[in-house]
């Protein structure tokens, strides 16, 4: 068991408001961890933070053994961390398969004069990166809508299409901000066997969620949040009996 | 399902086959167009549509990836004035200053898009405007530029020898008529060739979302700079040609004004036609006003009022009406009534965007 992404001592602020502190966590190769904890307890700017989109106020981040701390986005996204924004986030005004086609944009490696000029290795590299993407469309189950616009696609399925795009990029870790939010129960089940898929092709996974059942069902270990601090860890049974989680969440009893 | 793909395959290379004959006419009386129209004025506008045609494709290129420029003029001027000088000073042929103008021009645009292009959205707009200012001011001060009084008397094109065929030389308005129609072409053909590699699909991705798109690795900074140096050299190209046609130049012509007449163009004739839209823009612009004689005091409340318009009637532009259906008038002017409602009532919606 190899550690993918380690956070050493991670703290986040804005002006007086400490949104993470002190935050110690390690991810490791091919698990799903989920992330849970209150409103504001700092998850989604943790995603940020580790992202690029955020520069950390201290602390450290290493992924795949490199100090990625204060990187940018992109940089970031090309070294193998792809991610789901909370809110549908998609090019919503262009086709599905255009949305995973842009996904593919690290991978193109003709130079940019045989493109101007389109030689046919650069036609060649198009149709190859084609393929790609009608590879995982077909794997998340898309296809068939690949020339439909995102934005007409149903909530469920522009989940999904989020989802494929960060495929298209070749991570090694993907984290995903409430994946199921939203969802109907059957598009739950499709989602958890989505991910449960990504993770079986050696992709970890880190995902926020507020839905406690489709989180127990997923995950194989959770970190519980609560005021940017880190109340808890462990495997969802023993997450699920904590009493200060139970606190965090429902407040104290009296 | 074969068949459909058929149908599919052959609808494709029938709307193919259509664009290309399509533009063999546009290009068969684009290149006519001097035998047509022997008034050499109206030649004389085609040429500054030509111009203004590439400044509005400048301008949406920009657009589209999410930045609102207000210094595509001031770039145009920078052409203008570095090929004058090279050709003044230098005593360079208008043949190597005009390639050598846009490089130079692309090069001031590299510079100074590092710190322009940092950020998008408003600041973007505030910086190009006091850059367009500070050019204007530097044309205007400096006696190296002539001052506000500009510099005249700039030499025309050295005459094209070729084999057998007389020279031609460039006194009358055909033989820039026709260079013209080669820069315009040339500036639209390399363009099409950046929409359509994957430089394409970033500026795309960039305007559409720019969070999304650098979380899929693509570099904010880098596409924007590429955009704003690629933009910045065609328009320094078409200065360059402008300098030696017309002659002459005063540092008011490349103002901020200009830059929104390019904006005016653009929205007029489509912003999501990148090529074609500008050209039907900048043509009915300059037209039109002819033809109705509009006197050149009014012509600056007749663009505004059109802009009005355009924007309330048609935020997609002329061409735009291609992709959707009419509107009966009864929902039109519901929709007028209920924009002015809102404008009366409502003052903050112009703040919101």
């Amino acid at each position: 068991m190899s550690t993918i992404l380690e956070v050493k001592k991670l703290g986040k602020r804005f002006g007086g408001l400490a949104a993470i502190s002190e935050l110690d966590l390690s991810v490791v190769d091919s698990e799903i961890l989920g992330l849970i904890g209150p409103n504001g307890a700092g998850k989604t700017t943790f995603f940020d933070v580790i992202s690029g989109f955020l520069p950390p106020s201290s602390g450290r981040v290493i992924f795949d053994g490199r100090d990625v701390t204060g990187s940018k986005a992109h940089q970031i996204a090309q070294l193998g961390i792809g991610r789901i924004f909370q809110a549908s986030t998609l090019f919503m005004k262009i086709s599905v398969l255009d949305n995973v086609l842009t996904g593919h944009h690290m991978s193109y490696k003709t130079r940019i004069w045989k493109r101007l000029l389109r030689t046919p290795s650069a036609f060649q590299e198009e149709e190859l990166l084609r393929q790609r993407a009608m590879e995982i469309l077909e794997f998340m189950g898309l296809a068939s809508l690949k020339d439909e616009l995102a934005a007409n696609l149903p909530h469920g399925h522009q989940r999904i299409l989020g989802v494929c795009m960060a495929l298209a990029t070749n991570p090694k870790l993907l984290l995903l901000d409430e994946p199921v939010t939203g969802m109907n129960v059957s598009e739950i089940q499709t989602m958890i066997e989505l991910i449960r898929q990504i993770r079986d092709r050696g992709v970890t996974i880190v995902l926020v969620e507020h839905d406690m059942k489709a989180v127990m069902n997923l995950c194989d270990r959770i970190a519980v949040l609560n005021y940017g601090r880190k109340i808890a860890e462990g495997l969802p049974d023993e997450i699920r009996g904590n009493k200060e989680v139970v606190e965090a969440y429902l407040g104290k009893g009296k | 399902m074969g068949n459909l793909r058929k149908n599919y395959l052959s609808n494709r290379v029938n709307r193919r086959s259509g664009k290309v004959v399509g533009l063999g006419i546009l290009a068969l009386i684009l290149i006519l167009m001097p035998v047509l129209v022997p008034n050499t004025y109206y030649i004389h506008l085609l040429i500054m549509v030509g111009i203004n045609s590439v400044l509005a494709m400048t301008f949406i290129l920009l657009l589209r990836m999410g930045l609102i420029t207000v210094a595509t003029a001031a770039f145009w001027g920078i052409g203008a004035y570095t090929s004058t000088l090279l050709v003044v000073r230098l005593d360079l042929s208008f043949w190597l200053a005009l390639p050598a103008s846009t490089i130079i021009t692309g090069i001031i645009a590299f510079i100074t898009g590092f710190p322009l292009v940092r950020k998008g959205g408003i600041s973007f707009v505030i910086e190009t405007l006091a850059f367009a200012f500070i050019i204007a001011l530097v044309f205007g001060t400096f006696d190296v530029f002539g001052g506000y009084t500009g510099i005249y008397n700039i030499p025309t094109p050295e005459p094209i020898r070729l084999p057998f065929l007389a020279p031609i030389e460039f006194i009358s308005k055909t033989p820039y008529y026709y260079l013209m129609l080669f820069l315009v072409s040339l500036v639209a053909v390399v363009l099409s060739a950046f929409y359509a590699a994957w430089t394409g699909r970033a500026w795309r991705a960039i305007g559409l979302s720019p969070r999304l798109a650098e979380s899929l690795g693509v570099n904010l900074f880098r596409y924007r700079l590429l955009a704003f140096v690629v933009t910045a050299a065609a328009a320094g190209l078409m200065g360059s040609f402008f300098a030696h046609y017309y002659g002459s130049i005063v540092p008011g012509t490349f103002g901020p004004f200009k830059s929104l007449y390019a904006q005016v163009y653009a929205i007029l004739g489509g912003v999501g036609f990148a090529i074609l839209g500008p050209i039907i823009g900048s043509l009915i612009m300059t037209i039109v006003p002819e033809v109705l004689r509009i006197a050149k005091e009014f012509e600056p409340v007749f663009t505004g009022l059109l802009v009005i318009l355009l924007v309330m009637f048609l935020p997609d532009g002329l061409l735009g009406l291609s992709r959707r259906r009419p509107q009966p008038p009864a929902k039109s002017m519901a929709r007028m009534a209920s924009w002015i409602r809102g404008f009366l009532t409502d003052h903050s919606r112009s703040d919101q965007q």
